[in-house]
């Protein structure tokens, strides 16, 4: 891997994915959310249609380019080197322009503000924690574990029981992707 | 047993929690379906263009307007300079004591909702965080004053706002202000300019109390998104869209209200503190006004 250029991805495999929520669970667990908050998300569309029921997994795709980054008033998200899109809680006012610039939904609002307003925003870090100190106990109870500095798998694709969910670099996971589609003779 | 206890209250939670992400408008069940019609060219593509806007644009027009009108005003003041009428002459008596609390009540409404939208709007150069989050909720503040104000505001003066055969003559002549001259201006009680004003901020902050209660509460459901035919997510961006535009728009008109009261015409300011206004001023800036008090006698 080309780390140099690694941009990490989300991809999940919805011919996999069996609607268990063990990466939603998984998630909220690992990172401690506050209850209404849920990172990541398992749907299924076409419920109970024969042939054309699927089911995905979906949580900030970190995109390139990012739109929230581009239309936050106090301009708190960052891009890491390696793609991950983050941003800084103890900027952020809760404003929900990332929110209607998402393509994906992803950013959400606990209401923990005062007087159980609104609070800042909160979003999968892909288990890259924010800009606090790495590992330090602010971090954790901002932004939930630090997976990747410990070297680990964000915990999402790390209990998918059916390898559905992959994260990694964009090539790498598209290339695996790429060989289960033609591998099985279906599904793009 | 203390772990049956357990079990039963951590599901109880998840349950709420995946209940409650259920119910939601916006990150519920619809999800897939805003995802899938992002930027589609069947969609609103509302998501991209507030991107685009918000990115590149809203910012550089609020600096716009806020440099531009009080520069233009101030050429104006040193150009032309005050208009001055007489302050001895008879008064006149135009604002009752509950007009004039309702207007300084309104004042106060605006010079919280202004500073502090402003504050959100160039909040990457005060570094966010507390002070500019505290902004946004006195923001909140600020929409209920004005809510209260707006209201006893427009059913007093709406009759007297509707346009009349003198507003086109006072905007072809942009009210007299163009002109150092003494002279007789088309108006009845209120100029175009008033009621332009006027409606900005009856309508316009209707307008922006909705879109801004709807940015407040982002997931609701009054019937709002099914009314205007769209999903929850785009009625929320087309509401941060609207409140922007109109925020530039009344920022504006307040700027030149202000200008108005306070510079370009001496002391006119003391009709909305004491409730009367001088004879002259009415006698040359409301002329059809002033006629009409003198066919009643009154002046
Ligand atoms: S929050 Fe939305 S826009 Fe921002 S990187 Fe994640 S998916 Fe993309
Ligand atoms: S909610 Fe926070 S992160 Fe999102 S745009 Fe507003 S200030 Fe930025």
């Amino acid at each position: 891997m080309n780390y140099e250029q690694a941009r990490m991805k989300f991809i999940c495999d919805e011919h996999r994915c069996i609607e268990c929520f063990g990466c939603a669970v998984a998630c909220s667990e690992a990172h401690d959310l506050p209850v209404g908050i849920s990172r990541r998300k398992v749907l299924t569309v076409f419920e109970g249609i024969e042939g054309k029921e699927y089911s995905t997994s979906i949580a900030c795709m970190h995109c390139a380019d990012a739109p929230c980054q581009k239309v936050c008033p106090v301009d708190c998200f960052y891009i890491r080197e390696d793609g991950i899109v983050l941003h800084d809680k103890k900027k952020c006012i809760g404003c929900g322009y990332c929110l209607y610039a998402c393509p994906f939904g992803a950013p959400q609002f606990p209401k923990n503000g005062a007087f159980g307003t609104r609070g800042v925003m909160d979003k999968c870090t892909l288990c890259a924690g924010g800009p606090e100190e790495t590992n330090s106990a602010l971090e954790r109870q901002l932004y939930g574990q630090n997976r990747i500095a410990e070297g680990k798998v964000p915990i999402c694709a790390a209990v998918c029981a059916t390898n559905a969910l992959l994260v990694g670099d964009a090539e790498e996971i598209s290339a695996i992707y790429r060989k289960r589609v033609s591998s099985r003779g279906k599904g793009a | 047993m203390m772990k049956k206890y357990w079990f039963v209250l951590i599901t109880s939670l998840l349950a709420a929690s995946i209940a409650s992400a259920a119910d939601s408008r916006i990150w519920g069940g619809m999800i897939l379906a805003n995802i899938l019609a992002y930027g589609q060219e069947h969609a609103t593509r509302l998501g991209p263009l507030f991107t685009t806007l918000q990115a590149f644009y809203f910012r550089k027009i609020f600096a716009g307007v806020l440099l531009c009108v009080p520069a233009a005003f101030l050429v104006h003041y040193l150009v032309l300079g005050q208009k001055v009428f007489s302050h001895d002459g008879e008064k006149i008596f135009v604002f009752s004591v509950f007009k004039r609390l309702v207007h300084w009540l309104a004042a106060l409404a605006f010079i919280i909702l202004i500073p502090t939208g402003l504050m959100m709007v160039f909040g990457r150069y005060l570094g966010g965080g507390t002070l500019v989050a505290t902004a946004r909720h006195l923001h909140g503040v600020g929409t209920v004053v004005f809510l209260v104000a707006v209201i006893p505001m427009f059913l007093f003066w709406v009759a007297e706002m509707l346009p009349t055969r003198d507003d086109m003559r006072w905007v072809l002549m942009a009210g007299g202000y163009l002109s150092r001259a003494k002279q007789e201006i088309p108006a009845g009680k209120f100029n175009a300019g008033q009621k332009m004003w006027f409606w900005m901020v009856t309508l316009g902050g209707s307008g922006m109390i909705a879109t801004g209660a709807a940015l407040y509460l982002q997931d609701f459901d009054y019937g709002a998104a099914s009314l205007l035919g769209l999903s929850q997510i785009d009625l929320l961006r087309f509401c941060a869209i609207v409140h922007n535009f109109l925020a530039m728009a009344i920022i504006a008109n307040f700027i030149t209200h202000v200008y108005m009261a306070l510079f370009a015409i001496k002391g006119v300011i003391s009709s909305m503190i004491t409730g009367y206004k001088e004879e002259e001023e009415v006698r040359f800036l409301h002329s059809s006004f002033y006629k009409k008090l003198k066919g009643q006698r009154q002046v």
